[in-house]
């Protein structure tokens, strides 16, 4: 158990985050550059629970709006209709294309649900010094990684579809505030992940292990 | 990583110090996204509109989230809501209004739907073929605000057009319709824009809509009346027909005038109240405060006397029947007939030259009254049945005077006085044939007859007498007188050969004596000649000279 509770930072080792080298830091409070590459040394990212809980918070604000406002308007000739994420979910498994209702409710609206909850899941547990469920919270970390991105997939087909339909007077499609604030949610949600640092899961077992020594 | 590993070789990290806040600047990023999001709420909440409520018969086309309230077809709001009334007799609809369209949000503001609709005087509503419908509204004029409407099912056709609206009283909607036209001088200047029934179920208020400036000839003496379709009316005085217009024909019309015999009014007001008459000739007759009425008992038939009739003074017309009818005589004992008629002023200003109209104006009550008293019991004023035409029979009231009429009075403090009556022409032709009928069967015929049958016996014995004694006489008296002219003619024809033969000696002295009498008148010619030539011949004699 001893071994899996070490850490480089225990040993009084900082790694490199952009090359991986790993170096012996100038002091325990300034880590200083790395030797290698030139990049800033850091024990553990820099006030990564706060940053990742400041950006969580705001992609949650931003996550109303994000689905309350429209995100786009279609005026044709039989009148203008603005329609937000959920009513678009609703058209498409009313029109009978339940799938593609299905991959935009996944897309567009569960997993940037998902992404929030699970971020501020790691950031309780590490903040509580959580031992537990380690190697699922770091996978965990690392799905939300790769997924997290794919929820922009909604924003690019605003994107198209506003620059595509524009055949006025018959058809038009513009873009509403609400597209902005579902971008902002993709977006802060893919920065807070980032900012977030997987090695923290590890400092409480470690931590634990100390105080079991 | 080996737990033996040479670590002296990890090379040493270089530091520069840096000065770094503790409070990470991260934490922008969520106070930003707040208050872009509280930015919004608080947009939204400012720029919230007032929901209002409008109820309609029914929900034609009207989808929540699709409609739109359109002014000017401009939104102005959007149906968020359809739902039944309480009792499901109609339908509420609720609607969220745009913040700056509060203005028109006032008590007399009108909604309806707005669909295509088709009549006779045009096509509105087209753009809805393909938006769908939607609600229009007019804004009221007042300035009371409000969120409770009652849509109303037809649109009114005017909008942000100058021009007045009336509203004309009428008993029946007759063939009138909405986008009626309204006819000026035959000149389309205006329309019906909605009617309704009032309350008491008997008077149909129709609301119209008079275009700029035509609406400024409406005075408070202006007449309506409906020209709709054919008017044709047979009275008394024969068949007239009267038409505005091909179209109002069609469609129905409401025509206007005000009487040239009324002096030039203010313009009406603004919704001011008009009376719609049936036609022209009920419309330019006078209004009810220049009217007198009068009852007639007349003591013959009324059998073609119809309500409408002319009553004529002198034989101008100056008023008409109202009523036909009959009626309990005061001592219960028999039914007479009874005419109301009405007489107007107006009319006999027609036919009075303006001073007398001016004098006639100026009369008050009392005098008129008096005056017509003097004529009634003094000149014998009276009414009488006429037979206006002899081949539909209609019969007319005629007020003439008869001097010879019994005496009568009028009784002023009785509503409507009573005018006496004297009886027709053809009621009195009547009687005088029946008194000649009496006359005639007083006759003693029988006695008549037995007397002339003597008289002619008589005669026939005298006859005879005359052939038997007298003739035989006579014929010897002719032959006497015939020996006497024979007689006679011997004298005669003596007679001419001594008088006037051409060798009688009276003849030859004759000549001779005017032969005589010749040559003297020739002497006194020449003597007349001479002297009215040389006058002086009188006194110095005759000139030897001169002839």
């Amino acid at each position: 158990m001893t071994a899996v509770a070490r850490t480089g930072m225990r040993e009084g080792f900082v790694s490199c985050e952009a090359c991986g080298l790993l170096s012996r830091p100038v002091s325990p409070e300034e880590p200083g550059e790395c030797p290698r590459c030139g990049a800033e040394l850091e024990f553990r990212r820099r006030d990564a629970i706060q940053r990742t809980w400041a950006l969580v918070i705001a992609a949650t604000i931003c996550y109303l709006p994000a689905n309350i406002l429209p995100v786009m308007r279609t005026t044709s000739l039989t009148g203008e209709e603005p329609d937000t994420i959920l009513s678009g979910v609703v058209i498409l498994y009313e029109t009978g294309t339940w799938y593609l209702a299905l991959i935009l409710l996944i897309a567009s609206v569960m997993i940037p649900l998902a992404k929030l909850a699970s971020l501020a899941y790691l950031l309780v547990t590490v903040q509580r010094g959580s031992v537990r469920n380690n190697r699922e919270r770091t996978r965990l970390y690392r799905v939300l990684e790769i997924i997290g991105r794919w929820s922009m997939v909604d924003v690019f087909v605003a994107t198209f579809v506003v620059a595509l339909i524009q055949l006025k007077p018959l058809m038009s499609v513009a873009p509403e505030p609400g597209v902005l604030f579902f971008s902002a949610v993709v977006i802060l949600t893919i920065i807070a992940a980032e900012s977030f640092d997987p090695r923290l899961i590890w400092d409480s077992s470690q931590g634990k292990q100390e105080t079991d020594d | 990583m080996t737990e033996n590993a040479d670590f002296t070789n990890v090379p040493e990290a270089t530091h520069v110090p840096k000065k770094r806040s503790r409070v990470p600047v991260v934490w922008i990023v969520p106070i930003v996204a707040a208050l872009v999001g509280i930015g919004i709420v608080v947009q939204k909440y400012l720029s919230e509109g007032p929901t209002i409520r409008i109820s309609f018969r029914s929900a034609e086309g009207i989808e929540p989230g699709k409609t739109f309230i359109k002014y000017k077809d401009v939104d102005i709001g959007k149906v968020t809501e359809v739902i039944l009334s309480e009792d499901f007799s109609k339908i509420l609809i609720t609607a969220k209004m745009e913040k700056h369209a509060k203005g028109l949000l006032v008590e007399d503001s009108r909604f309806w739907i707005v669909k295509p609709r088709v009549t006779l005087s045009g096509v509105s509503g087209i753009g809805t073929l393909l938006s769908g419908n939607y609600i229009g509204i007019e804004p009221g004029k007042s300035l009371k605000s409000h969120h409770d409407f009652v849509g109303i099912e037809v649109p009114p056709p005017i909008m942000g057009v100058p021009g007045r609206e009336f509203t004309l009283r009428a008993e029946t909607l007759g063939s009138l319709g909405i986008g009626s036209p309204i006819y000026y001088r035959r000149l389309n200047v205006g329309q019906v824009t909605g009617y309704d029934l009032m309350a008491d179920g008997k008077t149909m208020n129709i609301k119209i809509f008079l275009n700029a400036p035509y609406d400024g000839f409406v005075t408070l003496d202006t007449r309506f009346w409906e020209s709709s379709g054919i008017n044709a009316s047979v009275g008394a005085s024969g068949l007239s027909l009267q038409t505005e217009s091909v179209l109002s024909m069609l469609i129905g019309g409401i025509a206007f005038e005000t009487p040239p015999s009324e002096p030039a009014g203010k313009p009406a007001p603004e919704k001011s109240v008009f009376t719609l008459f049936g036609n022209r000739e009920a419309a330019m007759a006078p209004q009810e405060a220049e009217v007198q009425r009068y009852v007639l008992y007349f003591s013959e038939s009324l059998k073609g006397l119809q309500a409408g009739a002319s009553v004529t003074l002198l034989g101008m017309q100056i008023g008409e029947v109202t009523n036909v009818g009959l009626e309990t005589a005061p001592d219960k004992t028999y039914l007479r007939t009874r005419v109301d008629i009405m007489t107007y002023q107006y009319r006999l200003f027609r036919h009075l030259g303006k001073a007398d109209v001016a004098a006639l104006k100026a009369m008050s009550r009392e005098e008129k009254h008096k005056t017509i008293r003097h004529l009634v019991e003094e000149k014998g004023l009276r009414a009488q049945l006429r037979t206006s035409s002899f081949i539909s029979g209609l019969q007319l009231v005629a007020l003439e005077y008869f001097p010879d009429a019994p005496k009568a009075r009028i009784d002023w403090k009785k509503e409507p006085p009573e005018l006496p009556t004297v009886q027709g022409e053809l009621a009195n032709l009547e009687t005088q044939l029946k008194n000649i009928v009496a006359k005639l069967d007083k006759v003693p015929v029988e006695e008549i007859g037995k007397n002339l049958k003597e008289t002619i016996e008589t005669l026939d014995r005298t006859l005879t007498r005359v052939e038997g004694e007298t003739l035989p006489e006579a014929k010897k008296t002719l032959e006497d007188l015939r020996g006497a002219l024979t007689s006679a003619e011997r004298v005669l024809s003596s007679t001419d050969n001594n008088i006037l033969g051409h060798d009688a000696p009276a003849q030859q002295e004759l000549r001779d004596a005017l032969k005589e009498i010749a040559a003297a008148a020739r002497g006194i010619r020449v003597l007349t000649d001479y002297l009215e030539r040389n006058p002086e011949a009188l006194i110095r004699g005759k000139n030897k000279e001169n002839p």
